[in-house]
């Protein structure tokens, strides 16, 4: 009876092994399909889903059609169905591969393919236009203004370059968003600094440039994350395939060229420096002076801090912040006064704005209010120190610092009044090395909430 | 071989400088395999979170297809109304009260680019019948003006726009 089970299991495993790499390029190049769609669309021109943008990819106008909701969410929900299925197969050959008695199933999803789809993905979306954010041109603008008109774009918003519009502004101004013109940065001395050189080049110029700076930094973050992964024993190619092939990844993350990438390679910096190789006190202190790097950048990878020194208990990660956040703030301070550190009054501010797609907004409607008020801004940063909380006592008690961090990330991501696509992939590239499986379910569940909340358009069209 | 005794000699340290603090309190390098009871506590939380965060991303977007299945009747309704096929057409939702399914939507009342002309703004409620829903009056703002605030609206007219004109 056992044997003629196994003989039926091996045999269907045999018939499986025949579809499974079938099905996997088939996936693959679903998502290829999809990115490109939407790129070759948006490359038409006007559309609502296309920030108002100088023509940087007007070689690919005219193969496309003017970019629609419809079809940009058919798009994205093949594209997230076609991750779905390639992971789910990747997952499938790691466990086949790991199960001794069949010895098979790894070649499903190859290195040479995961490489070769992340690459394809990646550039189809770097070819294109700016996707669905007008952030990029604020950090133009920012970066014009301290360069080009003397301005400090920590004490002033992009309205400070208008001048005598339409004919004397800046030619980046009209690009920027409307909600930000009256705002300062909320970015990092480092980041500011970083996006200095990019100015003088015009704005198509500082654009590309922006956008090469966006795929080199998911290029180091996902090479990164290969190491991280190798170095704890996890399959590396199911973990690039995770955060590389990531539609809100591709999509949103790169597609609107958004810093959160460069934040997210000095997060894994920092992880790769303190799991992968040897660990040592010089070590542990880089470490922690990139997570510094990384939230002069951004500052919510700060939250990667307290949990790394928990769970080295050491005096080399608390030298290296202290001795990064000394510099930084010098180099802050220096180049921006005393408004390029204050970190809290920009998080303050931040933290005060609502998005429609927040789950908190999303709660109060369930609740039957119209939005969030002061209280529940009260009662979400209670629910966050409280998980915080837990999380570093989680760590004092030897839970993985990696986990913890990405839990945190995550949980700041939900409990934001403020939520936005690419919030939602701080904790992927440290949820694929965690050693808690947890963390990578509900990371995942989260952006496909967030993708379910966005096909209302797909249900009932407003023309 | 060297590095094992070094290492249980790190060990060994790093017990010795937390030995004032309760066992329970003492910093572990790796977590004692218990029962899993607080893994388990965590994981109900977890699922509990999930189900509240896609229940409300369900009812949110039903709501969300609600609205757009009025908008899109207010939108026919304006035009219908006004006689104008425009597209640039804006939609206010808060004027007339939030969450009270009231609407407020302007355009312009001939051609040109969006809000460059004098523009009627209508107030528009009540259920929707054959994909329109009932104007209940309105008023005009000049071109040109960017809020549509008491202060600039004139020709208030029918119960929708009683005492919404300042002059």
């Amino acid at each position: 009876m056992s044997v003629a089970v196994s003989s039926e299991r091996r045999a269907a495993h045999i018939r499986s092994e025949r579809w499974a790499p079938a099905l996997a390029t088939l996936l693959g190049l679903l998502l290829v399909a999809a990115a490109a769609e939407i790129v070759l669309d948006g490359a038409a021109g006007i559309s609502p889903l296309i920030p108002k943008s100088p023509q940087i990819a007007g070689w690919l106008e005219g193969v496309g059609e003017r970019l629609g909701y419809r079809v940009f969410l058919i798009a994205l929900l093949v594209s997230s169905a076609a991750y779905g299925g390639l992971i789910a197969l990747a997952a499938r050959a790691r466990a086949a591969s790991e199960d001794a008695a069949s010895g098979a199933g790894a070649g499903v999803v190859s290195k040479r393919f995961a490489i070769v789809l992340i690459a394809a993905l990646q550039l189809i979306v770097f070819a294109g236009p700016i996707l669905l954010s007008t952030d990029v041109f604020s950090y133009i603008a920012y970066a014009r203004m301290g360069v080009e008109h003397g301005l400090n774009p920590y004490t002033h918003g992009p309205v400070a370059i208008a001048g005598l519009c339409p004919s004397g502004c800046d030619p980046v101004f009209k690009y920027v968003g409307h909600d930000w013109l009256r705002v300062a940065t909320a970015y990092g001395p480092i980041y500011t600094l970083l996006s200095y050189p990019l100015a003088s080049l015009g704005v198509v110029g500082a654009l590309w440039g922006m956008k090469l700076e966006a795929l080199l930094a998911s290029a180091g973050t996902l090479a990164l994350t290969w190491r991280c992964a190798r170095a704890r024993g996890f399959d590396p190619v199911a973990a690039i395939l995770i955060v590389g092939a990531n539609p809100l990844f591709v999509i949103y993350g790169l597609g609107g060229a958004h810093n959160d990438l460069i934040m997210m390679l000095a997060m894994m910096a920092a992880v790769s420096l303190t799991i992968a190789g040897t660990p040592t006190g010089r070590r542990e202190a880089g470490a922690a002076a990139w997570v510094v790097a990384g939230a002069l950048t951004k500052a919510t990878v700060a939250v990667l801090l307290p949990f790394m020194i928990l769970s080295r208990r050491r005096l080399a990660p608390i030298l290296g912040t202290a001795a990064a956040l000394a510099l930084g703030a010098l180099i802050g301070y220096v180049a921006f006064g005393i408004h390029g550190i204050d970190v809290v009054a920009a998080l303050n501010r931040d933290a005060a704005f609502v998005s429609t797609d927040s789950f908190a907004v999303e709660i109060a409607h369930l609740f039957g209010k119209p939005g969030v008020f002061p209280v529940d801004h009260d009662l979400l940063k209670a629910g966050l120190v409280l998980i915080l909380v837990h999380l570093s006592w989680r760590t004092w008690r030897g839970y993985d610092w990696v986990a913890a961090s990405g839990w945190a990330l995550l949980a700041i991501s939900v409990t934001s009044t403020w939520l936005l696509a690419w919030y939602i992939l701080w904790p992927l590239p440290l949820a694929v090395i965690a050693r808690d499986r947890r963390l990578l379910v509900a990371t995942l569940a989260v952006q496909a909430l967030f993708i379910l909340h966005q096909i209302s358009p797909l249900l009932v069209p407003v023309q | 071989m060297s590095s094992v005794p070094a290492e249980s000699a790190a060990v060994a340290a790093e017990e010795r400088r937390w030995r004032l603090l309760p066992p329970r309190l003492r910093p572990r390098a790796e977590e004692l395999k218990g029962r899993g009871e607080l893994r388990l506590l965590e994981t109900l939380v977890l699922v509990l979170v999930g189900v509240v965060l896609a229940t409300a991303t369900i009812n949110d977007l039903a709501r969300q297809a609600g609205i757009n299945h009025r908008l899109v009747a207010d939108l026919a309704t304006w035009r219908h109304y006004t006689g104008h096929d425009y597209h640039n057409i804006s939609i206010d939702q808060e004027t007339l009260g939030v969450d009270k399914h009231r609407e407020v939507l302007c355009g312009n009342t001939s051609p040109g680019a969006p809000k460059s002309r004098t523009q009627i703004c209508l107030a528009i409620w009540g259920p929707v019948v054959d994909g329109m829903r009932t104007v209940h009056g309105g008023w005009y703002l000049p071109a040109y003006v960017e809020n549509d605030l008491p202060d600039e609206r004139y020709g208030c007219f029918g119960i929708g726009g009683l005492r919404r004109c300042s002059r």
